[in-house]
């Protein structure tokens, strides 16, 4: 069950809380309406044990919006989404889901970093389904060991892709899974929440579309591009940025956006061609 | 005919095994004695408990000229016989009944590799163990213990058929020269004397053997060629010039090992040998008492079977990585289900989460009537060491929690503990799905893009070495199976919305050896919904523009 304190004679910065961090994988329903307003803030101490318990637990959240709150997550690698995240990072023991139209918006970006981290620890990752050819080099690259990196093909059925899913997410073979998998029954979802909250396993759902009742604890939008302030085509171009919206996060009450650098600077164009 | 002193004992039939303790013995009244101190026998011979280690052939029909016999101790052994039972105290306490040892010669074997010669030899050894229980191995023969199943042939010209026809058959299969020679003695060494000698003979008594191998010449002893040839020149023929010759001094000038080895063909010293194990298998089948349509009903039947199974694996020390599960049914062809493991493994979880894998999988064409279980291949097994000292443990522990990690996978202390994890959910999965739809990657040092990344059966493993071939270069995560063509209107890049190209060109060209050389400048490119594009211009043809590749 969700609780709800109010400390009304506390301040109100966000600050990092000391990892007090516990295994605990309870999968609490989120609540909808969020009754309490956005006036009351918590300032927590370090010292202060009650907070520090109360900020720890995933499954607890204060009538206040949670955004970079805790320290529950994994860490993504961009401050600024950490602080837009329930936990200040990617949550532990659920179903993440990131939507984006079409395919190669930066969402795989996104998660270089917790894949850097999965593979540094030795355990691997598992691709189920993915759209396109898996370029190892270009893992290679940004430091994923493609050794570690098991697939699925798109040739597999939805439902052994399914399976695959659940039981990897079970039995926590892998540390990271990550699935494209388009227009899934909630029924589905859900069995897929369960299996990586029994399986204290992270799995990353990729979708096209945006369905509003969706069972993930954490669903992020990769909306759109924003260009860099120069022109475009002009040489050195700054590679601009991308929006990424938290639509539905465990504690959060209105969604965040937040403006990414996705891409590291490209090489400089080095001539102009004639189409 | 019988003898009439035959022992009237009620024994155990020759093959059955030993006699245990406690074991009740009908002796008659007449041939009851005191046992032999060392009743019990060695390993591969039965408990025969006759006091009586005369020849056999005495009570077997005449021979029929495939063994010739060394005949002149007879007369003796007859008054022997007659004795009957009280013959106990004709021998000396504590002997052994002498073994009876059959060699068999191949010179055709001489001529094959070794290897080959080694492989055809233990498939003859699997044929001669129908025979006898202790087969040895030799150069170019093989040596059979039969004392202990004389009885059960009722002769050994029986014996000798009935191996013969075998080994013949099996010679004609692989074309070789059918002829062998064969010889039976009372010592291991002795036999193969004879045997290679090219006798067939068939000696009982070791007083008759220094007689037998003296008539042999000296080139079927294993000599090396100079000390042939100083035999030769000493005049030494045959081995009866070299009974005659003082030990010491062939000692001194041939060396002990020579000297032993006639001292084992006499009997005077003893070879101990290592007899030929067959490989292990296990079978085990079962039939239903009714027809069953449902493969779900068969799980009880499985499980039961990989019980014995991991039974007989722990027991020998030996775990498996491929078992065969036979579906038997009345009027079609059995059904066979193969289960093959990455890692060889006898736990039975394990084993059994996969049964019902292949199980649920499975669409039978008829009802089965029958399962069978069969496991050929074994491996040997790897166990794993716990710590000696529960401090370490302690240790490790503190060290994990205070990095601030929450250990929500208790075994990344043992990375070979969440190896199993691994190794058991890519079984399932293979199980499940098939191995041709689950790959895994690797690089290969290449500048052509296509031909970069390897797809590589999910059994097989990356070489480590190629994670250094990698360009410096970006390189895109996603790569298309076919580039794809770009359109291009009013002067604009089109793939689905404009595309403005970011940075490049990165030139290559490769595989002119191919035939399908590539000539290529790669840009980076950003269509205007964001997207990050690899595109391509071609150098040669139509220098068409085409999109290969997704940064996503």
């Amino acid at each position: 069950m969700t609780k709800k304190t109010k400390n009304p004679e506390e301040g109100a910065e966000p600050t990092a809380y000391p990892g007090l961090t516990n295994g605990d994988a309870g999968a609490s329903p989120v609540t909808a309406a969020g009754a309490s307003g956005s006036s009351l803030d918590t300032r927590g101490n370090g010292d202060d044990p009650l907070n520090t318990l109360l900020a720890g637990n995933p499954s607890l959240w204060r009538g206040c919006d949670m955004a970079g709150q805790g320290n529950h997550g994994l860490p993504t690698g961009y401050p600024q989404l950490d602080n837009i995240l329930p936990g200040r990072g990617w949550p532990r023991n659920a179903i993440v889901e990131i939507i984006s139209y079409p395919w190669g918006m930066g969402e795989l970006q996104l998660l270089i970093p917790l894949m850097r981290e999965v593979v540094k620890q030795g355990h691997w990752i598992l691709w189920v389904s993915p759209p396109y050819l898996l370029n190892s080099p270009a893992l290679s690259q940004a430091g994923v060991n493609p050794e570690q990196v098991l697939l699925v093909n798109l040739d597999a059925s939805c439902r052994d892709a399914l399976w695959s899913m659940e039981k990897a997410l079970q039995t926590a073979s892998c540390g990271l899974v990550l699935a494209w998998q388009n227009w899934l029954p909630a029924k589905v979802v859900r069995r897929l929440q369960l299996a990586a909250a029994a399986g204290k396993t992270l799995g990353i759902l990729f979708q096209h579309k945006n369905s509003k009742h969706s069972q993930p604890s954490l669903r992020l939008e990769i909306k759109g591009f924003y260009p860099g302030k120069q022109a475009p085509s002009g040489p050195g171009d700054h590679p601009g940025y991308t929006e990424i919206t938290v639509l539905k996060a465990r504690g959060n009450f209105r969604p965040l956006s937040v403006k990414l650098n996705l891409y590291q600077e490209g090489l400089p164009l080095l001539r102009t061609e004639q189409y | 005919m019988k003898e009439p002193v035959e022992p009237t004992l009620q024994l155990p039939l020759p093959g059955s095994s030993p006699l245990k303790k406690g074991q009740v013995v009908h002796l008659s009244s007449a041939a009851r004695q005191p046992l032999p101190a060392n009743h019990r026998g060695n390993r591969g011979r039965n408990g025969s408990l006759e006091p009586n280690d005369s020849p056999e052939p005495n009570n077997s029909p005449e021979p029929s000229n495939s063994l010739e016999r060394n005949n002149s101790p007879e007369p003796s052994n007859n008054s022997r016989q007659a004795d009957g039972p009280g013959q106990a105290s004709n021998r000396k306490p504590g002997k052994k009944p002498d073994g009876l040892w059959y060699a068999l010669y191949l010179p055709g074997f001489s001529r094959l590799p070794e290897a080959v010669c080694r492989q055809r030899l233990e498939l003859l050894a699997q044929l001669a163990t129908e025979v006898s229980s202790g087969v040895s191995f030799h150069p170019c023969a093989l040596v059979l213990e039969i004392r202990s199943s004389l009885r059960y042939f009722a002769g050994i010209d029986n014996l000798h058929e009935t191996l013969s026809a075998r080994i013949l058959q099996q010679l004609q299969e692989w074309q070789l020269p059918t002829l062998f020679h064969y010889a039976a003695s009372p010592t291991v060494s002795g036999s193969l004397l004879l045997a290679r000698g090219g006798c067939n003979l068939l000696v009982y008594r070791r007083s008759n053997l220094r007689s037998a191998l003296g008539r042999l010449s000296t080139d079927v002893l294993d000599l090396e060629r100079e000390q042939r040839r100083r035999l030769h020149n000493m005049g030494v023929r045959r081995l009866q010039d070299l009974w005659r010759l003082p030990a010491e001094g062939l000692r001194k000038r041939f060396g002990s090992r020579f000297v032993n080895q006639l001292h084992q063909a006499l009997g005077e010293r003893p070879e101990p040998q290592q007899h030929y194990q067959p490989p292990p298998a296990f079978n085990s089948s079962y039939d239903l008492p009714c027809e069953v349509e449902n493969t779900g009903l068969l799980l009880p039947v499985l499980e039961e079977f990989l019980a014995q199974l991991v039974d007989f694996l722990r027991r020998r020390d030996l775990s498996t990585s491929r078992l065969v599960i036979s579906l038997v049914h009345e009027q079609q062809r059995n059904t066979d289900i193969t289960l093959g493991l990455r890692q060889p493994s006898r736990c039975r979880h394990h084993l059994q989460q996969l049964v019902e894998i292949q199980l649920h999988n499975l669409v039978i064409p008829a009802p089965v009537v029958a399962v069978r279980m069969q496991v050929t291949r074994f491996d040997a097994y790897l166990g794993t060491s716990g710590k000696l000292l529960a401090e370490d443990d302690r240790a490790v522990t503190a060290n994990a929690t205070n990095a601030g990690e929450p250990d929500n996978r208790t075994a990344d202390r043992h990375g070979h503990y969440r190896d199993d994890r691994l190794d058991l959910f890519l079984d399932q999965l293979l199980a499940r799905i098939g191995g041709q739809n689950i790959r895994r990657i690797g690089n290969v040092a290449e500048h052509c893009p296509e031909y970069a990344t390897r797809q590589l059966d999910s059994l097989q493993a990356p070489d480590r070495g190629s994670q250094h071939a990698c360009p410096s270069n970006p390189r895109p995560l996603w790569l298309l199976p076919e580039p794809r063509l770009l359109q291009i209107s009013n002067g604009k890049l089109y793939h689905h919305r404009p595309v403005s190209i970011l940075s490049g060109p990165e030139r290559i060209e490769s595989r002119w050896w191919s035939g399908t050389d590539i000539r290529r400048d790669y840009y980076v490119a950003r269509e205007d919904s964001g997207s990050r594009l690899w595109i391509f211009r071609e150098k040669t043809g139509g220098r068409h523009w085409y999109l290969h590749g997704i940064f996503a």
